[in-house]
């Protein structure tokens, strides 16, 4: 177990770091989207594909966040009930719900997205819009579709290897193992 | 075969009672039940296939940028610490008359949600700052709970705010699918700018009808709210007797008479925040930028503010874009679980006898209006804002429009609605917020007795529009000429 558990650490590691990455992406959104507006506003000037590496780079935010959200536990939870459960019952509900909705879903979008993401390669698709971003940018866009699944699918596994620690575990207040959340849980919108 | 669509919903509201997150509860179950529906050979799962499409439309999907964009500027001003500051200038003005300070945290809560929209940040920061000092000023704490997460949550329904942002998006989509269905094929659009601007007036007058009710209060039971008994860092009002709470006019005549050396200091904390609001609402007023750009341009303001208050550092930065992506995904994902559960809803057919079911109401379209507020009013009490824009608006939104409603007026009537969701026990994010600062000689029921008579006013206010729908719908026909 303790051996499982050192892996799943590893694999989070990779996981979050992925994530923090990404987050940068968000302050050059910001910066990219003001200079959009401005270039628009004050010289006239605009190119389609600037535009959409904005729209872009926050596909690629949402969907490669995704892994690093669940590991600081920020996607939101109905926790009326949750929040007053032990460790244990907590772990019940991540575990099955992992084995039940999770898993099913990454592993889903992992394998139903392969021929679509392939047909974008082999059509070497370039953007709709008349001077958008050319190929390679759109097949890669779709790509993180699979990619999401498959950091989704170990994310899963992860907690399912923590759930199963929790449980196994002879009941004593421990440490919890879980990164403890930045913020209050809902993200704080 | 109709039933399974409705043991879905049954299903996923009873399942997300369990806590396992939103956004995999709703995909989960409703694969679940597309894969079991496919074995008994009663569903299509080629329906399944149009999902990579479907999801590459959400990442490409330009509206809905603002929402990272809008979060990055509120986290910004969050961590630039601007809510202290005005609440604790506009406290000093308002402090000492009788419900003064609820008045002070309506008003700071009106300009946060202008601002920076997150109610979870707003709630928490008034509980921390402002409740003690209403407490100590001996007010009920009933009151001073109920107006701070009152005055937390218009953040929701004062533009800029996020939830006009999903519920823009999913709104036009509804209102094309509805002027479709009549044959209408060239239809009329509505965006999230025609939202923001339908929602400001209604805002601005859930604002007066708060601090109405503090006036009431400070009326018929002034012992709720008292003035400023002893003088704080400031002299007591020039005419008022010590120990005695001086009256309105009174208070009023101490701020005239000696107006000076708090102003600075006044102007001081609401100017930035003043100066970024106008930027930002003004240049989608005036129709300069889409509020996706004018998201853009308020994020790298905030920014700018912040560096100004030399608040912003390379590392501050890097938490509020961590925080932005943990918030953007939490909320796309939840799009994301939500856009699988539409689509093996409507492969049951839920959507149809939705709309036969709302279309054979006695009372036309008041009884569907009526039905379907009071069904968000009701998930309001477990599901929050995202899941109810996107699981039960896709679904209600083209039977209601197809009706002949306005887009503007209806949006408007389901955000004040999801607004309220926040304010509602046992689940409103507000109340969780607050408890979680309140001190422990606040009581729980304390709180829930206290946001009672909000929600009352926000019925009031969505009785008042349904009355008045040019409340909504006269500001961007005036602007627009739509």
């Amino acid at each position: 177990m303790n051996r499982a558990l050192k892996a799943a650490g590893a694999v989070e590691r990779v996981i979050v770091r992925t994530g923090e990455a990404v987050a940068w992406l968000t302050f050059f959104m910001a910066l990219v989207t003001c200079l959009v507006a401005m270039l628009r506003y004050g010289l006239a000037l605009g190119w389609i594909w600037l535009q959409e590496t904005i729209t872009w780079m926050h596909a690629a935010v949402f969907l490669l966040a995704a892994g690093y959200t669940l590991a600081r536990d920020e996607h939101v939870r109905v926790d009326i009930f949750y929040r007053e459960m032990s460790p244990k019952r907590q772990a019940v509900v991540n575990l099955s719900g992992c084995a039940l909705f999770l898993l099913p879903l990454s592993v889903g979008l992992l394998l139903g997205s392969l021929e679509y993401v392939q047909t974008s390669w082999l059509i070497q698709e370039s953007s709709r819009e008349a001077g958008g971003l050319i190929y390679p940018f759109p097949s890669l866009l779709k790509t993180l579709l699979p990619v999401t699944g498959g950091i989704m699918s170990l994310q899963a596994m992860v907690i399912c290897v923590r759930s199963v620690a929790e449980l196994l575990k002879p009941t004593d207040p421990g440490a919890s193992p879980d990164l403890p959340p930045e913020q209050p849980p809902g993200g704080g919108l | 075969m109709y039933w399974p669509a409705f043991a879905l919903f049954a299903c996923v509201v009873l399942l997300l009672l369990a806590g396992f997150p939103v956004a995999f509860t709703l995909g989960g179950t409703a694969l679940l039940f597309a894969l079991g529906g496919a074995l008994a050979g009663v569903f299509d799962i080629s329906f399944l296939g149009t999902m990579p499409n479907r999801l590459f439309g959400i990442m490409s999907n330009e509206t809905l940028v603002a929402v990272p964009l809008f979060v990055f500027m509120g986290v910004t001003l969050e961590r630039a610490q601007i809510a202290e500051d005005l609440l604790d200038s506009l406290s000093r003005m308002f402090g000492g008359l009788p419900g003064g300070l609820g008045i002070a945290v309506i008003v700071v809560g009106m300009l946060l949600a202008a601002s920076t929209g997150i109610v979870g940040a707003t709630v928490i920061t008034m509980g921390l700052l402002a409740l003690p000092t209403m407490m100590k000023r001996g007010y009920d704490p009933a009151v001073a709970t109920g107006v701070i997460s009152a005055s937390g949550t218009l953040g929701q329904i004062i533009p800029p705010s996020i939830v006009l942002v999903l519920l823009g998006d999913v709104l036009s989509s509804a209102y094309q699918e509805a002027q479709l269905a009549q044959g209408v094929f060239a239809p009329r659009t509505v965006s999230v700018g025609d939202l923001f601007m339908g929602a400001l007036l209604p805002g601005l007058m859930l604002v007066a009808l708060y601090a109405a009710w503090m006036l009431v209060l400070a009326v018929f039971r002034p012992a709720s709210v008292p003035a400023r008994l002893t003088p704080g860092e400031e002299a007591p009002p020039a005419s008022g007797e010590s120990g005695t709470p001086p009256t309105p006019a009174e208070w009023f005549a101490g701020k005239v008479l000696r107006p000076a050396a708090s102003l600075g200091r006044l102007l001081a904390a609401l100017a930035p925040p003043l100066v970024l609001i106008a930027a930002v609402l003004g240049s989608i007023i005036l129709g300069l930028a889409t509020p996706t750009e004018a998201a853009g341009v308020g994020a790298v303001g905030a920014m700018l503010l912040a560096a100004l208050r030399r608040k912003l550092s390379l590392a501050r930065i890097r938490e509020v874009a961590r925080s932005t992506a943990r918030v953007s995904s939490m909320v796309f994902l939840i799009l994301i679980g939500a856009s699988v559960f539409s689509l093996v809803f409507r492969g049951y057919g839920g959507d149809e006898v939705v709309r036969e079911f709302l279309m054979s109401l006695p009372g036309g379209v008041f009884g569907a209006v009526v039905l379907v507020m009071l069904v968000m009013f009701l998930l309001g009490f477990v599901l929050d804002f995202i899941e109810i824009t996107f699981v039960v608006v896709p679904i209600v939104g083209p039977v209601l429009l197809s009706m002949g409603l306005d887009p503007v007026w209806l949006g408007v009537m389901i955000a004040i609605n999801l607004q309220t969701s926040f304010l509602t026990p046992p689940f409103g994010f507000a109340l969780f917020y607050l408890r979680g600062v309140a001190p422990p000689e606040v009581p729980t029921t304390a709180i829930y007795r206290g946001v009672a008579p909000f929600i009352a006013i926000q019925l009031l206010a969505l009785a008042l529009l349904a009355l008045w729908p040019e409340i909504a719908t006269w500001l961007p026909g005036a602007l627009y000429g739509g």
